[in-house]
């Protein structure tokens, strides 16, 4: 729920209360003021038909309204003083009950009595209640309506930096850090805030950069003590007097190291393409590199016996590093080649601005969003280290292209979107 | 034949030296900038084997001083630091190769060969093991005289076990030898055994010995002595 509505639900949640007490107090004090008004009145009138008595000269009875509701009729005993009453009489014409205040006084002119009776027709309870209630409606229409504009007025302006506050830090990313900071505003509390997360996003930011030095220095130094062990056991490999037994445990260690020491390449590489080690682009036409490695694989494709089929109709040039390049479509075509089966068949296409290169292999075993993940394998029993296709999407993150995975008739397909 | 080699880390230099020794190189080692700036200013070299990151300075800056002295020595680079810009400007400085740590010997061996072999301009371009001659530049092989042809991949084979002669090379080496850093990423093994089936018919096909010894399950020995 937006902010704006609940303010509103809370402003409305506070205010029908205090509207129906101030309902109820208008309402009593208008029926006061309006039979005050009406008594008023009707002494008025009174007062009228007194004079209007003055004038006479035989005593008689007079009719002051044609609903016969007041009049003047002279009585013969003395009676003195007044009474209110309020009566309901049924008006044909309007065929409703209408209210009526009567006044009743005795009125005593040269010795003779009169009755004075004036009546004024008067509002109904529920003739009041209801202009009443459709005021109030009208009063918190207008006030909802008021609220809505008010606040969308303010969450236009007053909450504008929170907003910008809030896309940009949707927006932010730790790995373009240097280019983003929080503005100040005129707000002392978004100042605070902005202040705040631009002290958080530097701490992260610097956590994140040691973070990523140590796994570069990590891998940098593994390199040395790796080369001695490499060279020791070419040394050892060379004496004539092992035994079988002892090679095979030359050998498996030889295979460890192999992979201890590509698993520390492919780091190395992964950490460099992520901190921007990577900087200089040229125009790179994409038909040479994959012909260019396609060549390079040649011998293993076809020592796969798999069908490749090439379509570069279609001529890309992109601004990349070259190394880069390289290392994006060899990675890519290693992987179609590794996990093809025997006799399967890889596509490489170029069309749209985009590269789609597709193999046959076993369904993944693992969810399609793990695909690109360090160290997620498909298959654990594979000679694979699980970091190629990380390689290839910390490479298209840096240029923002586009890759997406598909599966079908037993096709795995990868297609990189250039911009 | 003389090789200096600077590297400081003592074991790498200690199992270096050894195997080059026994290829039957002179090797002279320096452990640190200072040293080997002394020795190339001093000495003459036919390959200088130089690491970049040193003790007191940077093997870039050797580099320099033994073009500014215009040395003739073939100079091959060994760095930790697998970076494209040290590769280039180290090239560009004038070095013949350069090679990443972690290496094989048996790789750092054929380079070296590969080095003196393009150096050595008036000498003998091929390189002749009994009956085998094999001319690189030309990527030409001959067994007694008669043309053999070969693969790209069957003649790097070959030439990489005739340059690791009478010693043991692992298949994973040789993989990378034939592959780079792509080896990683393959059955290797698989393809090498292919490679050296077609290469074995094919030189046994124009009467030449098989030389090639398995050892276990390791690797081969291209074995021209008895």
């Amino acid at each position: 729920m937006k902010l704006i509505h609940k303010t509103i639900i809370y402003y409305l949640l506070i205010s029908l209360p205090l509207l129906i007490i101030a309902g109820f107090f208008s309402y009593e004090l208008i029926k006061t003021e309006l039979e005050d008004g009406t008594d008023e009145a009707l002494q008025k009138e009174n007062l009228n038909a007194q004079k209007f008595i003055s004038t006479f000269e035989t005593p008689k009875n007079v009719v002051l309204s044609i609903d016969n509701l007041s009049s003047i009729i002279y009585v013969k005993n003395n009676l003195k003083g007044q009474e209110y009453n309020d009566t309901t009489i049924y008006d044909n014409i309007e065929q409703e009950n209408i209210n009526y205040r009567i006044l009743k006084s005795y009125f005593n002119f040269n010795g003779n009595n009169y009755l004075i009776t004036v009546s004024k027709a008067t509002l109904e309870e529920g003739e009041l209640m209801e202009g009443l209630l459709s005021s109030f409606v009208i009063i918190i229409s207008l006030l909802v309506v008021a609220f809505f504009i008010v606040n969308f007025l303010i969450s236009k302006n007053l909450w504008k930096p929170f907003y910008k506050t809030l896309s940009e830090l949707n927006n932010y990313d730790i790995k373009k850090h240097e280019s983003h900071s929080f503005q100040q505003s005129k707000t002392l509390e978004f100042n605070q805030l902005n202040a705040a997360l631009n002290k958080m996003t530097e701490k992260i930011h610097s956590d994140f950069l040691q973070q990523k030095e140590f796994t570069e220095n990590a891998s940098h130094e593994m390199q040395t003590p790796i080369a001695v062990i490499k060279a020791s056991m070419s040394l050892l490999m060379q004496s004539s007097n092992l035994n079988e037994e002892e090679m095979n445990q030359l050998q498996s260690i030889e295979n460890t190291l192999k992979k201890l020491s590509s698993l520390n390449k492919s780091l190395l590489l992964l950490t460099k393409i992520e901190n921007n080690q990577f900087k200089e682009n040229e125009s790179i036409s994409l038909n040479e590199v994959i012909t260019k490695n396609i060549n390079n694989y040649s011998d293993l494709i076809q020592l796969k016996n798999i069908q490749l089929e090439v379509d570069l109709a279609e001529k890309i040039s992109i601004k990349l590093n070259p190394i880069l390049a390289d290392i994006l479509i060899s990675n890519l075509l290693q992987n179609a080649i590794r996990h093809n089966i025997k006799s399967g068949k890889i596509n490489i296409k170029l069309k749209n601005n985009s590269l789609m290169i597709s193999n046959n292999g076993e369904p993944l075993t693992i969810s399609k969003s793990d695909l690109f993940v360090r160290f997620k394998k498909n298959d654990a029993s594979k000679d694979s280290l699980g970091l190629g296709l990380s390689i290839v999407k910390s490479i298209t993150d840096k240029y923002d292209y586009k890759i997406a995975y598909s599966f079908q008739d037993s096709l795995h397909t990868f297609t990189i979107q250039f911009i | 034949m003389k090789i200096l080699l600077i590297e400081d880390e003592p074991e790498l230099r200690k199992a270096i030296k050894q195997y080059l020794h026994q290829e039957g190189y002179i090797v002279e080692s320096a452990s640190d900038f200072n040293k080997a700036s002394e020795k190339t200013a001093d000495y003459d070299y036919d390959c200088i084997l130089v690491d970049i990151t040193l003790p007191n300075g940077s093997g870039l800056d050797i580099i320099k001083q033994l073009k500014q002295n215009h040395s003739k020595a073939g100079i091959i680079i060994i760095s930790a630091k697998n970076s494209a810009d040290d590769k280039i400007i180290g090239l560009d400085l004038g070095a013949d190769d350069y090679l990443a740590k972690p290496f094989n010997l048996a790789e750092l061996n054929s380079r070296i060969k590969a080095l003196i072999r393009r150096r050595n301009f008036d000498g003998n371009k091929s390189i002749i093991v009994n009956e085998i001659t094999i001319i690189p530049e030309e990527r030409l092989v001959k067994i007694n005289g008669e043309t053999v042809v070969l693969t790209v991949k069957e003649f790097d084979l070959l030439l990489f076990f005739i340059s690791n002669k009478n010693r043991v090379v692992s298949k994973n080496t040789i993989a990378e030898h034939l592959w780079g850093d792509d080896s990683d990423q393959m059955d290797s093994h698989d393809f090498i055994y292919v490679h050296l089936k077609n290469l074995r018919k094919k030189l046994a096909e124009k009467g030449c010995t098989d030389y090639v010894q398995t050892i276990y399950g390791i690797g081969y020995n291209f074995k021209t002595t008895i």
